[in-house]
């Protein structure tokens, strides 16, 4: 009996612990503002190669203020197949990016943005998104219905 | 064999969880049981699998996100079993409403926990990162079909 209570105490636990995770997959219009265009140039100073989403790092100086963009990009697998991947998005390399801001606004935490093309030194510019998400049909999808 | 103990006492944790008519699993409101399942069961679960693969690029060097010992494996184990119980939860009639396609990605979703529970045993990082590719394309499928906001 004093096990079986000690069962439900702990995943009861278990289950309460899992709801201060942050959900890592959603919707555009969950976290993104479709009316929030942005464009954003620096230097990337980190990337997380992860699923759902790979994470791109974007440091930008304006007047003398820095300030970095984390911005949210498709599935790594989707990234690799346009071309984005370790060796073409190095801590460094000056990219352009054009996306959304979140919602905030705010850059409170942090400031958000979701990716939707990546411009290289070269000036290659690359869909970074993924489809199917809600994301606003701007042209950057290749695989978009026009 | 420890290990074994111990996930078959997590997976009784969840059987408990799911079997006893508990409000948030059985509710009268088909949309609030399934958001339910959703936000306190797969979400976390599929978290688990995606944020124990992958890396991390900065100027520093490459860090690889791998569970770094057994307590962390564990976890991603958990998660795995818990995505494919859910699948299961998902097919029942109660929620799928016999509905082919429901069905059948609910099938392919505990295709991917299994896989997904195969590489944690195996502790194949590259594995479990391209099952954690194969989950989202599983969430993406249902979602673009039935995800209403």
């Amino acid at each position: 009996m004093k096990k079986t209570l000690k069962i439900i105490a702990i995943s009861f636990t278990l289950l309460l612990g899992m709801n201060t995770f942050i959900s890592a997959h959603h919707a555009f219009t969950a976290e993104f503002d479709p009316n929030a265009p942005i464009n954003i140039t620096g230097k990337v100073v980190k990337v997380e190669w992860i699923n759902p989403h790979a994470w791109v790092h974007v440091e930008v100086k304006e007047a003398g203020k820095t300030t970095v963009w984390m911005v949210e990009g498709g599935t790594p697998n989707t990234l690799i197949r346009n071309g984005i991947n370790k060796k073409t998005i190095t801590p460094g390399t000056v990219i352009v990016v054009r996306g959304y801001q979140s919602k905030g606004k705010l850059c409170l935490p942090r400031c958000i943005a979701n990716g939707r093309d990546i411009t290289f030194p070269d000036g290659r510019k690359v869909f970074m998104g993924s489809s199917g998400t809600g994301a606003p049909r701007d042209g950057s999808d290749p695989r978009e219905r026009r | 064999m420890i290990l074994l103990s111990r996930l078959t006492g997590k997976i009784s944790l969840l059987a408990i969880l799911l079997f006893t008519n508990m409000p948030f699993v059985f509710a009268e409101d088909d949309h609030s049981e399934i958001h339910d399942l959703m936000a306190h069961l797969l979400d976390p679960a599929a978290e688990a699998i995606w944020d124990s693969a992958g890396f991390v690029i900065t100027e520093e060097g490459e860090f690889s996100l791998e569970p770094k010992n057994q307590k962390e494996w564990d976890k991603v184990l958990y998660g795995a079993k818990v995505i494919s119980e859910s699948a299961f939860l998902l097919s029942r009639p109660q929620i799928s409403k016999n509905r082919e396609d429901w069905i059948a990605v609910s099938g392919l979703l505990k295709v991917v926990g299994d896989k997904a529970f195969e590489a944690a045993e195996q502790q194949d990082v590259e594995e479990l990162f391209r099952v954690g590719a194969e989950l989202y394309q599983v969430c993406v499928a249902c979602h673009q079909t039935y995800m209403t906001d």
